[in-house]
């Protein structure tokens, strides 16, 4: 029975890290393609062939080896990204280009299928079944053109595909025309009153809402009737005889004459003398002072009465 | 005898005399300010201490090379400023602030957040500023932060806006921070009537260990929901003050406001300090953070006491608010509230506002980590 349970403990783990391997994948995308390349970048063998850009669109570092290029729907299988590559895997919002030669014997980033004008390129799972990401190529895309996603530069994950006549292998795509958010506020915003007034309304708006909630916990917890919500009463305290010492006084006493103690020596006469005159013991009131023993703590250890410093 | 001579000579071209210039001595005699400021006055010494003796350290003369530089990739200091620069040491602090904070007084009277919310318009009213004087929004946002009166998040904000400005803005907002009592007092008293600073308010209820265990998940949930981008600095509150509450983890909640606190309070100092070096810090845009920081100060004081004003308009007899404790907003935590406190025993020595300050103060420190995080999210 044991056994089975750590069985079936190891299959949920293993299939969940699967998984966990899947959703990392899932943040590549199909950046950029491009089909006629007469003028445009060269290969690592001097030639000049189309190409396909991969994309990591998150802030980790994922691994793409094992993965899959296809243009048939049919065989999702056509090309096998090897897992042994170290190389096969892309740093936070990093691109990396595969050159459609057609020849996979040059090399990682080669496929073994030239891409056509009209197909659908699909970026597969290393299951072989699930596609990552599709990314059609238009019939009439011009030579040196490319079939690009720009960010759109609202959310970070958003992506418009659009053709561009300025390729950009290997680069964030977005870099052509790209702004930083600071940039489009000036722009948008020269004298900061919108952002000032949303951030505004935004800071008393969340305020706001956490004041209402506390303000209804605290109302309910008025009412200690209700729902069944008990007051906490006072604890009873023991009445000493003459001469004898509750352990609260005892260890009120004890922190006082221990020279390792600054302000907390104060603490404690207080609470000797509070509880001397009959103050009670106070064990969750807010803005009164509280020292008590706790089982499990150490704060009454006789060792606490070592020098705790070396001097 | 050559050989000594040209030894001797090359040994003075590495020695800080032969490579001093009057900005590493002005930035120098800074730092001695600021340690004595710390020592004779008190104020802020546990900050002033680090960041004067860091700004000596950034400021010894040295030839260029050595690899001993807190901006020289590899030195010990740049592995230190590291904290800094990448933005973690700023949220280890609020983890160590959320564990020494009892948000008591904030939960038995919840609506004193909107005070906390009204002193943040400091933060944004000095971003307005600075864009008039030429600053780029980036730069603004940072500059604006120092009006939060928070120096983890003003150091957490300028590292990922502004990091060039950060050196000034960090300096600056814990010069304030020290003067929050010189600052806010001429304009509490300015802005009040003497009806007004007499004013009595009930003490507050007594809050249950359930709503204190409460209000770190609630509060922690809401605000990063509606601001995920100040997820480190409010994840780290919440936490710190959850590890406090929840009565089962004294332990990380003792090394959290104790050693781990003055660790990194230690390092923060230091190398914020190391990093105002006079080629970066003694321009003209250092001054002008410098003014602006001030600026920033005196709005929130300002508009804190005047939205209490303004909300006693609709309050009545034992509602009303004193005030006094419309500075506390800021949250230069605790001293805005002591000055609530003193300024109000002034005039009437048995009338204690202290507890109720707190309120406003606590809600401060939550209210700038939500700014922080929306001036993160547009200008980041």
């Amino acid at each position: 029975m044991r056994h089975s349970r750590i069985f079936i403990l190891s299959i949920l783990l293993l299939s969940a890290a699967v998984q966990l391997r899947s959703q990392n994948m899932s943040d590549l995308l199909i950046g950029e393609v491009l089909v006629d390349n007469t003028c445009g970048i060269l290969d690592g063998s001097g030639q000049r062939n189309g190409w396909i850009e991969l994309f990591n669109t998150s802030n980790g570092t994922v691994k793409f080896g094992g993965c899959y290029l296809s243009d048939d729907k049919a065989d999702l299988k056509k090309y096998h990204i090897p897992t042994s590559d170290r190389s096969a895997q892309l740093g936070p919002r990093q691109s990396i280009v595969f050159y459609t030669s057609g020849d996979s014997s040059q090399g990682t980033f080669y496929t073994n299928f030239k891409i056509r004008k009209g197909s659908t390129l699909y970026l597969v799972s290393n299951d072989g079944k699930t596609i990552i990401d599709e990314l059609e190529i238009p019939a009439n895309l011009p030579a040196d053109n490319s079939v690009v996603r720009v960010p759109t530069g609202v959310k970070a994950m958003d992506f418009v595909t659009r053709i561009s006549d300025r390729p950009t292998p290997g680069s964030y795509n977005g870099d052509v025309d790209a702004k930083t958010k600071s940039e489009v506020m000036k722009e948008k915003d020269p004298h900061g009153w919108v952002l000032t007034l949303i951030a505004v309304m935004v800071v008393f708006t969340a305020l706001m809402i956490l004041s209402f909630i506390f303000g209804w916990i605290g109302n309910y917890n008025k009412k200690p009737s209700a729902k069944g919500i008990k007051a906490s009463k006072p604890r009873k305290v023991k009445k000493l005889k003459a001469g004898e010492v509750s352990p609260e006084i005892a260890a009120a006493i004890s922190m006082a004459l221990s020279q390792e103690f600054g302000g907390e020596v104060y603490a404690a006469i207080a609470l000797a003398l509070d509880d001397y005159l009959g103050g009670g013991i106070h064990d969750q009131e807010s803005f009164i002072l509280t020292i008590k023993p706790t089982p499990g703590s150490t704060w009454a250890d006789k060792a606490q009465n070592f020098r705790q410093l070396p001097r | 005898m050559n050989t000594i001579v040209e030894n001797l000579q090359q040994f003075w071209y590495f020695t800080g005399f032969a490579n001093a210039t009057w900005q590493n001595i002005a930035m120098i005699l800074i730092g001695i300010l600021f340690i004595t400021i710390a020592i004779k006055k008190g104020w802020e010494p546990l900050l002033l201490i680090p960041i004067g003796f860091g700004m000596i350290i950034g400021n010894i003369p040295m030839f260029p090379g050595l690899n001993i530089g807190v901006y020289e990739d590899g030195s010990v200091l740049n592995t230190l400023y590291q904290g800094v620069k990448q933005g973690w040491y700023p949220p280890l602090i609020f983890l160590g602030i959320g564990a020494m904070t009892d948000f008591s007084a904030l939960i038995s009277q919840p609506r004193l957040l909107l005070i906390g919310a009204a002193a943040q318009t400091g933060i944004f009213g000095a971003y307005l500023l600075a864009l008039l004087l030429g600053f780029d929004p980036n730069q603004a946002g940072a500059i604006g932060i120092i009006g939060g009166a928070d120096g983890p998040t003003a150091i957490f904000l300028s590292s990922k806006l502004a990091p060039d400005l950060m050196g000034a803005i960090a300096v600056s907002a814990y010069s304030y921070m020290a003067l929050v009592p010189v600052i806010q007092r001429p304009i509490m008293l300015a802005l009040t009537t003497k009806k007004e600073r007499l004013m009595r308010m009930p003490a507050p209820r007594q809050v249950s260990q359930r709503e204190k265990i409460v209000f770190p998940i609630v509060g922690f949930l809401l605000t990063a929901f509606i601001v995920p981008s100040g997820l480190p600095l409010l994840g780290m509150l919440f936490f710190g003050n959850l590890l406090k509450e929840s009565g089962v983890t004294r332990r990380l909640a003792e090394t959290a406001r104790g050693p781990l606190i003055d660790v990194v309070t230690t390092l923060i100092g230091l190398t914020v300090g190391a990093s105002t070096q006079a080629d970066k810090f003694l321009t003209g845009k250092s001054l002008k953070i410098f003014l602006l920081g001030l600026l920033s100060f005196v709005i929130a004081t300002t508009v804190g006491v005047l939205f209490v004003k303004f909300w006693n308009l609709f309050l009545k007899g034992d509602r009303k608010i004193n005030p006094l404790i419309g500075n506390a907003g800021v949250s230069a935590v605790p001293d805005s509230a002591r000055v609530s406190e003193i300024v109000g025993r002034e005039f009437d020595p048995d009338n204690h506002l202290l507890m109720h300050a707190m309120g406003p103060n606590v809600a401060g420190v939550i209210g700038s980590a939500v700014a922080a995080g929306i001036l993160l999210g547009f200008l980041g």
